[in-house]
């Protein structure tokens, strides 16, 4: 299970992989050698600093080398250690010797407490402080030092701070950078994904609009193969209904307060103009229609207004609960139009009447 | 054989509508006679006018206002009017008959639905034109009468097929029982709403009828 870790945590678990190489180093490198040089009072509690401390480093790196940030009760446990090894450590190394080659601890606690708390940086400081002044207190604690002395104590105190304060600082700036750059790099994927999505939706409008085009694109190729003649009235009545589903479609993207009314009477238009002799009612005050759900309310009045022969009634009503619209024309015969999952579409004949009705029950 | 002629009077403010109207009138069977005609209101109340059986009205006359206010006149003193109007709104359908007009008419509606208008108010009933039963079946408003399935769905269809006949053959039912269904429906809006004379005409009528019962009410 990885779960994604925000960038600076990255940047931050690979300082602490460096930090763990270095304590290590520094501790059974350099400062097992000076333990072992140096005389101590009492010379357990420098061991048991020592022991403490390697406890302390091989705990951490159990987390560290894994690359996970060490639990919060394991940093806590872990600085106090430390900072009681700090105590140790300080009391057992005579203060003449602070500083010098045989206080193996100083520089050593100090890469263990930035190990522990790298990314807590206020904690960090305020344990550097207090190994500080425990150092320095000790050291001062012997009475006043000579000039000579305090100049190599100084020395070794700035020159260990310093660099310690400078991995902090700039494990720091690292991440801070990184997560810039992870933000920026989000940021140019979500534009992408935008643009991406933009062109598969302009995409779909474009097969969506030659789907609702209809029967016009087989209608023209027919024509223009010469399989359908313009003589025929089946062809003629395959005409009408093309013209009708253009003339809907067009319509279909106007921006109309009401436009279901609006569709229809496009389609209205169209067979008025083959000369049907068409009557537009409409009842109730308009109401909101999803697009898909009008599209299938209108589609088969299309259908049914390029059928009918002289006259045709069509019929808007709008109910607290439903929408029903309706063709009543002379048509002879009558096509069956396909039911939608949402639209119910009814035909028949009657006599010399045709009909079909096309509701929608509204949710709510 | 009709004892008595049928008389209206006509009030629009455009002389051809009125020469059309008195044309259809006319040309009925039986006729009915045009008393007067002119295009203001005055013409329902003086003269020849007053004495007409029905008027048929239209509710804008020469403003952008629809003169209801002589529409309630009218009706409060007795007369049956049709409203015969360009607008084919609902709200100002369901308004005329709130005040009392027997029949409302858009003027896409041709001679016969006037026709039949005209002669039902002469007679003191209610006539609803395909137009009107969209309306009713649209009527969203809260004091709308309770209509039972059936009656809704008789408007319903008579308001798509303006045809009765198609209407009888699509419920299974007679065109005389789809009548009857309609003037129930409008005895339900009579009596609601504010009182007039006109709506208590046509109560009265359906009970004469045996339309509704008198425990009904």
């Amino acid at each position: 299970m990885s779960e994604p870790r925000p960038p600076a945590d990255q940047v931050i678990a690979t300082v602490r992989v460096a930090l763990v190489c270095v304590v290590a180093v520094l501790q059974f490198g350099l400062g097992l050698r000076n333990l072992l040089r140096h005389d101590y009072h009492p010379r357990f509690l420098a061991v048991g600093a020592f022991v403490a401390l390697a406890c302390v480093t091989a705990a951490t790196a159990a987390w560290v080398l894994r690359r996970r940030p060490p639990p919060e009760p394991v940093v806590a446990a872990g600085t106090a250690i430390v900072l009681a090894a700090s105590v140790a450590a300080t009391t057992a190394t005579p203060a003449a010797d602070q500083f010098g080659p045989a206080d193996w601890a100083f520089g050593l606690i100090g890469w263990h407490l930035l190990l522990l708390l790298l990314d807590r940086a206020p904690v960090l400081f305020a344990a550097l402080g207090v190994h500080f002044a425990v150092t320095v207190g000790h050291f001062l604690a012997d009475g006043v030092p000579d000039r000579v002395e305090l100049g190599t104590a100084g020395t070794v105190v700035i020159g260990t701070t310093a660099v310690q304060l400078a991995a902090a600082v700039i494990s720091h700036l690292l991440s801070r950078r990184s997560r810039e750059a992870m933000a920026l790099a989000a940021e140019r994927d979500r534009l992408a994904t935008r643009v991406l999505s933009a062109e598969q939706w302009e995409r779909g409008q474009r097969t969506a609009f030659a789907g609702h085009l209809g029967a016009t694109l087989s209608l023209l190729a027919d024509l223009a193969d010469g399989l359908l003649d313009p003589r025929k009235p089946d062809t003629r009545r395959f005409a009408a209904l093309a013209a009708t589903q253009l003339r809907r479609l067009f319509a279909e993207n106007d921006d109309v307060p009401d436009p279901l009314v609006h569709e229809l009477t496009a389609c209205a238009d169209v067979a008025e103009r083959r000369g049907v002799d068409v009557s537009l009612a409409v009842s109730g005050t308009a109401v909101d229609v999803p697009d898909h759900i009008r599209r299938d309310l209108t589609g088969p009045v299309a259908a049914a207004l390029a059928t009918a022969g002289t006259r045709a009634r069509v019929s808007v009503l709008r109910t607290d609960t439903e929408v029903r619209v309706a063709v009543v024309s002379d048509a002879g015969a009558h096509a069956t139009p396909a039911n939608s999952p949402e639209v119910n579409v009814e035909s028949g004949t009657y006599g010399q009447y045709t009909r079909m009705e096309a509701r929608w029950r509204r949710q709510s | 054989m009709a004892p008595t002629e049928l008389s209206a009077v006509v009030v629009d403010d455009h002389p051809a509508v009125r020469a059309g109207v008195a044309h259809w009138l006319g040309s009925g069977d039986p006729p009915i006679r045009v008393a007067a005609a002119g295009d203001d209101v005055r013409v329902a109340w003086l003269d020849d006018g007053a004495d007409a059986d029905v008027v048929i009205l239209d509710l804008h006359l020469g403003g952008p206002v629809p003169v209801m206010g002589d529409l309630r006149r009218l009706v409060q003193a007795g007369r049956r009017v049709v409203v015969y109007s360009m607008r084919a709104d609902d709200a100002t359908a369901l308004q005329c008959l709130e005040l009392g007009a027997l029949s409302y008419l858009t003027k896409a509606e041709g001679a016969d639905h006037l026709l039949q208008a005209t002669r039902a108010a002469a007679d003191g009933r209610a006539y609803t034109p395909p137009s009107l039963a969209g309306a009713l079946a649209g009527d969203r408003s809260d004091q709308r009468p309770a209509l039972t399935a059936r009656e809704v769905e008789v408007l319903v269809e008579w308001f798509q097929s303006e045809s009765k006949h198609l209407v009888a053959e699509r419920l299974g039912i007679s065109q005389s029982t789809v009548n009857s269904h309609l003037e129930h429906i409008r005895v339900k809006y009579a009596m609601r709403g504010r009182e007039a004379p006109t709506k208590a005409m046509l109560v009265a009528r359906a009970i004469q009828d045996g339309l509704v019962r008198l425990d009904d009410l």
